[in-house]
C-alpha cells in the first residue's frame, strides 16, 4: 500500500483504501469483520484494488453531499500565511462564507487575532470553458502574491477545469519560478472521488510534495506533529505534561510549521480518517514514525494513545504519572455524570473514525448507543497498522453497535435510521441532518469544535454538553408538533433506509 | 482527461466579456438559483451537478447568510445527482432520469425544478429531453440550465423563473384581472431580509388596494400564484435590474404590461412616491392616499420619538456612510440614508454584477440620490478592491457607517466604524422576519443602525 508522491494528483481513497459510502448489513462487528484490515467480505465486488473489497449499495435517489474541493478549501484557507486560489467558476468558491465563519471562530478559540480567511477564485466564465483558464489562473496567482505576500500559494482545481483539461501543473510551475515561493497545485475535482475525504489526502499530498523539508537538518526530538481539525488547542497543554511540543497542522498552521514536519519525533492524530495519508507518508518518505495506537477517546483509548507517544519519544515515566493524575481527576466526575445520564439513548452520525471515537466516549458515560451512522468507511488506513483499526477497537473495548450504517449524509435515510432506534438525542458533525432530527423532536449536539470529545477531559465535556442539550428538548418537541416533512407517506412508512438501493440490484 | 465541449445552440459570449479574480465572494453561481425554486412554497429543486455544488450554494445562501434555514424543500433536502467520473465520461442523462424517477417516488411537492451545474452543461447532457419525457407523463417537473460558469445566482434566478413560466405556467389567452399584480423584486435568500421585505411590500401593495402574486416566501400562495401570473393586470419590477428580463418575457408571451420602478422604497418619503406611482399606473389612486396618510401618521410618531435621541445623543453619530451591496439594496438604503437620515455618501458600490446594458441607468439613479446630493456608483465584485475603495473614502472625523457584509468586519474595526451587515454574506446575523423596507422596515433599520452605534463602545 505504498504511497506515491511522484504524481501530482493523489490516488483517491476508493483506489487506495477501498473506501465505501453505503453499507447497511447490520452490526459494527460485522463491518469490522468484513474489513478486517484487508480481508473483505469475500464477494469481491468492491472497487478497491489495494484495500479490502466490500460490497457497496448504490441508491438511485441521492441528496447533495460535499466534495473533495470543499475539504481542500477548508484546509488550505486555514493555513495562516498561505493563500488559496480556487481555479473554478464562482460556484465552487461559494463555500467561502461558511468557511470564514469556521475560520474566525477557530481563531477566537485558539486565542489568535480574528480575521477573514484568504481565498481567491479565478472566476471562470463561459468564455474560459472554451478557450481554457490557464492564463486567468496564472494572473490570479500573481495577484494573490501581490496582494498578500504569502509564503505559499495553493491551487484547488475543480470539476470544470478537470473537464476542460487545463494544464494546472505546468501553469503552477511557471509562476512558482517567477515569484519564488511554492505554488502547490491540489487536484481535487469533485467528480473524481465519491467521498469528500479524498480532499484531505489531496491537500496533504501537495504539502508533502512541495512544502515539507526534504532534507531536514536536525531532528527535533521533543516535537510531535498533530494532525487536527478546527477546534480548541487541547494538545499543547497535554503534551507539555510529557515534556513535548505540539506541532499542530494543518489548521491554523504556518508554512514554517509545515516545513518542519519532517524534523518531528512522531506524528499522531485524533482522527484517522483525516490523518491516514499524512502520517503514513511522513513515515514512509521522511522517516517520521506514525503513532500506532487507537484514537484518544475514553480512558482505554487515551491511555493507549499516550503510551504509544511515550514509547516513541522515550517519555514513559512522566506519561504514566500524567495518566494516573488524570484518572484520579476525571474518574470521580465521570461517575457523577454517569449517574445523571443514566437510562439515556444516543445516536451518533458523523465522519467514520470520529464516530468510532465518539461512540466510545458515550459508552464511557453509560449511555446506550444502539445505532451509528458513518458518512463513509475506510476498510483500512494507509499505513495498514492493525493498532489503528478504529472500528475494531470500538467493538472490542465497548461492545457491538447493533445498527451500524454507512451512508453519505442523506437526509431522507436519516428519517428511517432514527425510526430504528428512537434515541433521546443525536451527536453529530456536519450540517444537513440535524434539522431533520429537530422536526422529529430530537435535539442534536453539534460537534463543531473537533477537540471537544477527546482525551480524558473530553469525556467530561461530552457529558456536560449532553445535559445541556437535553434542555433543548422542549423546543424540538414543540417544533415536531407543528412541522411537516417533504417525504411521501410511503417513504415515511418504509423501514429500510436503503430500500431503493436494494430494489435496484434485486 | 479532456472531454470535448459540445456545441451549444445559444452561441458564445463575445471576446469582450472578461472577468477578473474574485476574493471573498458576494454571490453564488447560477445554480444558486436552486434556492429560487426552494423559495416557492412546496417547490423542490433537483440539482444535477457534482457532489459538492448543491451543498456549497445553499450553505452560502441560507446558512452563512443570516442563518435563514434552507426551506422545506431546499438545503439538504434537495435531490442531487452527485455526478461522478461515469457521468463525466459517458454523460449524465441516464443518471438524471433515474434520479427524477426516484424523486417522484420519495418526495411530495407541487413542482420540481431541475437546475444544472457545470458538469452536465460542459459534457452536453440533453437535460431538456429527459425532463420533457417526464412532462409528457404529466409529472410536475421543469428544467433550467444554470451551469455555474454561465453567471451568478441573479441571472440564474431569471433562468429559473422563465423555466417555470414557459414549462409549467404555459399559454394563456383568458381575461386579465384588474388590481392583480405580479411582483418581481429582491432575490430570495441572497438578500438576507427577503422574507420580511417581501411581506412588507405585499402589505403596502394590498394597502393601496391591489392583490399580489408575491411568488416567493412564506407570504406567497405557492404555485397557485405562479399559475395565476398571466391573469395579472401587470408586472411590477421593483428593483434596478433584476426581474426586467422576466417582465419583458411576460410582455412578449402574454401581452402583459410592466411597470419598472428601480427603487425599493425605504422610509416614508420613498414609500409615498413609489406607492403613488404604482397606484397611478394601476388606477387605484384614491385608496392609496388614505393608506399613505395612515402609514405616515404612525411612521412619524416613531420618528418624533427617535428625534429626542438623534438630536441629543452626546457621544457621536455617524455622518457619512459607505455601502457595498447588490444594486437593489445599495440604491434603496442609500436613498433612505441620504434623504431621511441626513447622512452623506462616502462610497457607493454595487456588487451583483448587473449586465452591461443596465449599468448606465443604475448609475443615473445613484446620481440623483436627492435634489442636492449626487452619488457616484462603482461596480465591483472583488472584496479586495471594494475594501481598498472604502478605505480611501473620506468619512470626515465621525465614525464611518459601513453598510456591507461580514467581509467588512475587519475593515470596520480598522476604520473604527459602525458595521451593519445588510448584504450577503451576513454571517453575524440571525434573520427571520426582520425587514428593512417600507414604513415598518425603515424603522427597524433605523433602530438597528443606532443600536449598533451606541453599543459600539459597550
Ligand atoms: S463543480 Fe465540482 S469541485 Fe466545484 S463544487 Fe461542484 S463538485 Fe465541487
Amino acid at each position: 500500500m505504498a504511497i506515491n508522491l511522484r504524481t501530482a494528483a493523489v490516488e483517491t481513497r476508493e483506489q487506495r483504501l477501498g473506501t465505501i459510502t453505503a453499507w447497511d448489513e447490520g452490526t459494527a462487528a460485522k463491518l469490522a469483520e468484513q474489513s478486517e484490515y484487508s480481508r473483505g467480505c469475500g464477494a469481491g465486488c468492491g472497487v478497491g484494488n489495494k484495500g479490502s473489497k466490500l460490497c457497496e449499495l448504490e441508491s438511485p435517489f441521492t441528496q447533495g453531499g460535499s466534495c473533495a474541493e470543499q475539504v481542500v478549501q477548508g484546509q488550505a484557507s486555514g493555513i495562516l500565511d498561505a493563500v488559496l486560489v480556487q481555479h473554478s467558476p464562482i460556484g465552487c468558491a461559494a463555500n467561502q462564507p461558511m468557511n470564514n465563519t469556521n475560520f474566525r471562530n477557530t481563531l477566537a478559540r485558539r486565542g489568535m487575532a480574528v480575521r477573514n480567511s484568504l481565498a481567491l477564485s479565478t472566476n471562470l466564465t463561459e468564455r474560459d470553458m472554451v478557450y481554457g483558464g490557464v492564463e486567468k489562473l496564472q494572473e490570479t496567482i500573481r495577484e494573490a502574491y501581490r496582494r498578500h505576500n504569502p509564503k505559499a500559494v495553493f491551487i484547488a482545481t475543480s470539476c470544470a477545469t478537470g473537464i476542460i483539461g487545463d494544464d494546472v501543473e505546468t501553469a503552477a510551475r511557471e509562476v512558482q519560478e517567477e515569484i519564488g515561493i511554492p505554488v502547490v497545485p491540489v487536484f481535487c475535482e469533485g467528480f473524481k472521488s465519491k467521498h469528500w475525504s479524498t480532499g484531505f489526502d489531496a491537500i496533504q499530498h501537495g504539502v508533502l510534495r512541495q512544502i515539507v523539508k526534504k532534507n531536514p537538518g536536525k531532528k527535533q526530538e521533543d516535537l510531535v506533529n498533530i494532525i487536527i481539525l478546527s477546534g480548541t488547542d487541547v494538545y499543547t497543554p497535554m503534551l507539555a505534561e510529557l515534556g513535548l511540543r505540539a506541532n499542530l497542522v494543518l489548521n491554523l498552521a504556518t508554512i514554517e510549521q509545515l516545513e518542519q514536519m519532517s524534523e518531528a519525533a512522531a506524528s499522531v492524530s485524533f482522527c484517522y480518517t483525516l490523518a491516514s495519508y499524512f502520517t503514513a507518508a511522513l513515515e514512509q518518505e521522511f522517516g517520521v514514525p506514525e503513532i500506532k495506537a487507537p484514537q484518544p477517546y475514553g480512558f482505554a483509548g487515551t491511555d493507549a494513545w499516550l503510551r504509544a507517544i511515550a514509547r516513541a519519544t522515550n517519555r514513559e515515566e512522566v506519561t504514566e504519572a500524567y495518566i494516573a493524575r488524570e484518572h484520579a481527576r476525571v474518574r470521580p466526575i465521570v461517575e457523577e455524570l454517569r449517574e445523571q445520564l443514566k437510562g439515556l439513548t444516543g445516536y451518533v452520525a458523523m465522519g467514520a473514525s470520529f464516530a468510532h471515537g465518539v461512540v466510545v466516549v458515550l459508552r464511557e458515560l453509560g449511555i446506550d448507543v444502539p445505532g451509528t451512522l458513518v458518512f463513509h468507511h475506510d476498510p483500512v488506513y494507509d499505513s495498514g497498522a492493525p493498532e489503528r483499526d478504529t472500528l475494531g477497537h470500538l467493538v472490542e473495548e465497548t461492545g457491538d453497535v447493533e445498527n451500524f450504517t454507512v451512508g453519505i449524509r442523506q437526509h431522507y435515510q436519516f428519517y428511517n435510521l432514527l425510526q430504528r432506534v428512537n434515541p433521546d438525542f443525536i451527536v453529530i458533525r456536519h450540517g444537513g441532518l440535524s434539522p431533520l432530527a429537530s422536526r422529529l423532536g430530537k435535539p442534536s449536539l453539534q460537534l463543531g469544535d473537533a477537540s471537544f470529545p477527546l482525551g480524558y477531559q473530553g469525556i467530561i465535556n461530552l457529558g456536560a454538553e449532553i445535559l445541556a442539550v437535553l434542555g433543548q428538548k422542549k423546543f424540538h418537541e414543540d417544533l415536531a408538533a407543528h412541522s411537516s416533512l417533504p417525504y411521501r407517506r410511503s417513504w415515511l412508512d418504509e423501514k429500510d433506509p436503503f430500500a431503493l438501493a436494494r430494489a435496484a440490484v434485486a | 482527461m479532456v472531454v470535448a465541449l459540445k456545441e451549444r445552440g445559444d452561441g458564445l459570449p463575445g471576446a469582450a466579456e472578461q472577468s477578473g479574480p474574485i476574493e471573498q465572494l458576494r454571490y453564488a453561481c447560477s445554480m444558486g438559483a436552486m434556492q429560487t425554486a426552494a423559495a416557492i412554497p412546496r417547490v423542490i429543486p433537483i440539482t444535477h451537478c457534482g457532489p459538492g455544488c448543491s451543498d456549497k450554494q445553499h450553505n452560502a445562501l441560507t446558512a452563512a447568510n443570516g442563518y435563514q434555514g434552507g426551506g422545506w424543500g431546499g438545503g439538504g433536502v434537495a435531490p442531487s445527482s452527485n455526478a461522478t467520473q461515469r457521468e463525466v465520461i459517458f454523460g449524465g442523462t441516464d443518471r438524471l432520469e433515474e434520479l427524477i424517477e426516484a424523486t417522484l417516488k420519495i418526495l411530495d411537492a407541487d413542482l420540481f425544478v431541475v437546475v444544472t451545474g457545470c458538469i452536465p452543461d460542459l459534457v452536453g447532457d440533453d437535460v431538456g429531453s429527459v425532463v420533457r419525457g417526464f412532462q409528457s407523463r404529466g409529472a410536475p417537473v421543469v428544467y433550467a440550465e444554470t451551469g455555474g460558469f454561465r453567471g451568478n445566482n441573479f441571472t440564474g434566478h431569471e433562468i429559473v423563473a422563465r423555466a417555470i413560466i414557459d414549462q409549467f405556467v404555459g399559454a394563456y389567452d383568458g381575461e386579465r384581472e384588474p388590481g392583480l399584480v405580479n411582483l418581481w423584486s429582491l432575490l430570495p435568500y441572497q438578500n438576507t431580509f427577503w422574507r420580511g421585505d417581501l411581506g412588507e411590500i405585499k402589505r403596502l401593495l394590498e394597502g393601496i388596494g391591489l392583490r399580489v402574486n408575491l411568488l416567493f416566501g412564506p407570504d406567497s400562495g405557492g404555485i397557485a400564484e405562479w399559475k395565476a401570473i398571466p391573469r395579472a393586470q401587470f408586472n411590477l419590477v421593483l428593483s434596478p435590474w433584476l426581474g426586467l428580463e422576466t417582465a419583458a418575457h411576460l410582455q412578449e408571451k402574454y401581452g402583459q404590461p410592466f411597470l419598472h420602478i428601480p427603487l425599493i422604497p425605504v422610509g416614508a418619503k420613498a414609500a409615498g412616491e413609489v406607492l403613488r406611482e404604482i397606484a397611478a399606473f394601476a388606477g387605484v389612486s384614491e385608496r392609496a392616499e388614505a393608506f399613505i396618510a395612515a402609514e405616515e401618521r404612525t411612521y412619524y410618531t416613531y420618528i418624533e420619538a427617535f428625534s429626542e435621541f438623534y438630536s441629543q445623543y452626546r457621544w457621536g453619530l455617524p455622518a457619512r456612510f459607505a455601502i457595498a451591496a447588490d444594486a437593489a439594496y445599495a440604491l434603496a438604503l442609500s436613498k433612505f440614508a441620504v434623504r431621511q437620515l441626513g447622512l452623506l455618501p462616502a462610497r457607493l458600490i454595487v456588487t451583483d454584477n448587473p449586465p452591461g446594458e443596465y449599468r448606465d441607468a443604475i448609475a443615473a439613479e445613484f446620481r440623483a440620490l436627492d435634489h442636492d446630493t449626487e452619488g457616484t456608483v462603482e461596480f465591483l465584485e472583488d472584496s479586495y478592491l471594494i475594501h481598498q475603495q472604502i478605505r480611501s473614502a473620506a468619512f470626515g472625523h465621525k465614525p464611518p457607517l459601513i453598510l456591507g457584509s461580514t467581509w467588512e468586519r475587519d475593515l470596520a474595526k480598522e476604520l473604527k466604524g459602525v458595521l451593519m451587515e445588510i448584504a450577503f454574506p451576513a454571517s453575524y446575523e440571525v434573520v427571520l422576519t426582520r425587514s428593512n423596507v417600507g414604513y415598518r422596515g425603515a424603522i427597524t433599520l433605523l433602530e438597528r443602525i443606532y443600536s449598533t452605534t451606541v453599543s459600539r463602545t459597550a
